[in-house]
């Protein structure tokens, strides 16, 4: 905590085993739901780091009571003052050198750390409104959970901001210092007094966090081991929708039968009122039966916003448009514009109507995002 | 005259409660076709089969019942259009097919439209039926 004196100088134990086990863990679990963050395919590795961080963090809090000498808060507890007197002084290469955190360091990681609670807390909200999935399923509304997606989004590129701070400064520190900082955090060991050494690495702290954080991720990813060809792993499963066995059976036995949640409910009216001319075709459907399967399509309409995309696909209809073709709304056209003109054509595709080629759940009409795999 | 509609009459309450079997079916459209042609004797599955692979240019493009139901009745098929696949027409394939007078009425209603521009008659819906109960 205090600057280097000029006593006996020697390699000694600064970070203990479970804070260095901390570090890179939780750099890596942002990198990974950094990297995965805007991706479908990769939305159950995006959660799992999103889980990860947040246990992570609670570790750290307990670690930073129960730690060891400079893994403790009250180490690295430097007033606002300090730090920016601290971050002057680096600027102008004359800063002392400390064996723990320095002051300006330590304000970045207090604020990290409550950017990752901010992000990962936002993070759940987010799956549980948005997505109607995960530890809060269904808190909210899909358009709350799609408003706390704001702060998600701007409270992560924050941290990225701070993490290119911190790093720079361990390259501006090691630099003025003559030493690897980033090294110490793999090995543990600085030059330091003996007095400021940390008694133990606590190996069997970081052995137990390593238990920990394994037996989450065998737990989180166990769906994937008895994946076969023809049933494909789904990590996330759309909530159940309603069902109706007529809709099924007269809409289902020529095409897949949409379901009423993906048009609002005047284009569900204008189609039943064109049935004689029905994509070509005559439906002919007697009056009970129409009025049963429009009733059904009114009351789960897109309007319900009952799904994610049943939601966003009627925000994106203009008032005054009723289409008939789910392939004619906003949101349609914008989640599938990098589809590749050669994709369609596939074998397996061969219809912009034909989505069960792709989406592995289009027959529950849930359409969640990760329910996705695009066939050879 | 009178007897025949009561009959057609009692069969349409009776189906939809209990499945029909395909010979109540088609006993319903014989009686059809001979309210048409008072001359009709039979139903003819040769005839049956050659409608069901003619092809119609009615609608611009030469489709046939074939075109989505394949050449072998008691094979599935494919819609032409929304490649949704589809079961087995023949009776002998799949059980369910000619069992629901309704049903039939609403398929030979929209499909003869589809394929071929109108309604069909009653000696047609026949002769296809008497066909699809040949196959063996």
């Amino acid at each position: 905590m205090t600057s280097e004196s000029r006593a006996e100088v020697s390699r000694i134990r600064v970070w203990d085993a479970p804070t260095r086990l901390f570090h890179w863990s939780f750099a890596a679990a942002f990198a990974a739901a950094w990297a995965s963050g805007e991706s479908d395919r990769w939305r159950d590795v995006h959660v799992f780091a999103g889980y990860l961080i947040l246990g992570l963090l609670a570790f750290r809090l307990l670690w930073g009571v129960a730690g060891s000498r400079h893994a403790r808060f009250a180490s690295f507890a430097f007033t606002w003052r300090e730090a920016r007197d601290y971050g002057l002084r680096a600027l102008s290469r004359n800063a002392p050198r400390f064996v723990g955190h320095n002051p300006a360091g330590a304000w970045a990681i207090f604020a990290m750390l409550a950017l990752a609670a901010v992000v990962s807390v936002s993070g759940i909200l987010v799956l549980g409104g948005e997505e109607q999935q995960g530890a809060l399923s269904g808190w909210g509304r899909i358009a709350t959970g799609a408003m706390v997606k704001e702060l998600h989004d701007g409270g992560a590129s924050l941290w990225l901001l701070l993490i290119c701070v911190h790093v720079g400064g361990v390259v501006w520190e090691s630099l003025a210092h003559r030493e690897n900082l980033a090294r110490s955090m793999v090995t543990g060991y600085k030059q330091g007094p003996a007095a400021e050494a940390a008694p133990s690495f606590r190996w069997f702290s970081a052995l137990a966090l390593a238990a920990a954080i394994a037996a989450f991720a065998h737990w989180y990813f166990e769906g994937y081991e008895d994946r076969a060809p023809g049933r494909t792993y789904l990590p996330f499963i759309g909530r159940a929708l309603p069902q109706s066995a007529a809709w099924n059976a007269e809409c289902g036995s020529c095409h897949l039968a949409f379901h009423p949640s993906l048009l609002p409910a005047r284009s569900w009216q204008a189609l039943f009122a064109g049935q004689d001319k029905h994509f070509g075709e005559v439906l002919g459907l007697d009056g009970a039966t129409t009025a049963e399967l429009l009733g059904f399509a009114t009351k789960t309409s897109a309007d319900a916003g009952l799904s994610e995309a049943s939601f966003k696909i009627a925000r994106s209809v203009p008032e005054r448009e009723a289409p008939v073709r789910i392939t004619e709304t906003g949101y349609w056209k914008k989640k599938h514009a990098a589809i590749p003109e050669a994709t369609w054509r596939r074998p397996k595709v061969g219809s912009r109507a034909n989505c069960a080629a792709c989406h592995l759940d289009a027959e529950r009409g849930a359409f969640e995002d990760a329910a996705m795999h695009i066939p050879d | 005259m009178k007897k025949t509609l009561f009959i057609m009459l009692c069969l349409a309450a009776a189906l939809p409660a209990a499945a029909a079997s395909p010979q109540q079916i088609l006993d319903a459209y014989a009686a059809e076709a001979k309210k048409a042609n008072p001359a009709f004797k039979s139903f003819s599955a040769e005839k049956g089969r050659a409608f069901y692979v003619a092809k119609q240019g009615a609608t611009g493009r030469a489709a046939s019942c074939s075109t989505c139901h394949t050449e072998d009745p008691k094979a599935g098929g494919r819609h032409a259009k929304t490649g949704k696949d589809i079961r087995p027409l023949a009776p002998s394939a799949n059980a369910e097919r000619l069992s629901d007078a309704a049903k039939v009425e609403k398929w030979f209603g929209r499909n003869c439209n589809d394929v071929l521009g109108r309604a069909c008659t009653a000696q047609e819906k026949g002769d296809f039926m008497s066909y699809l109960m040949s196959v063996r």
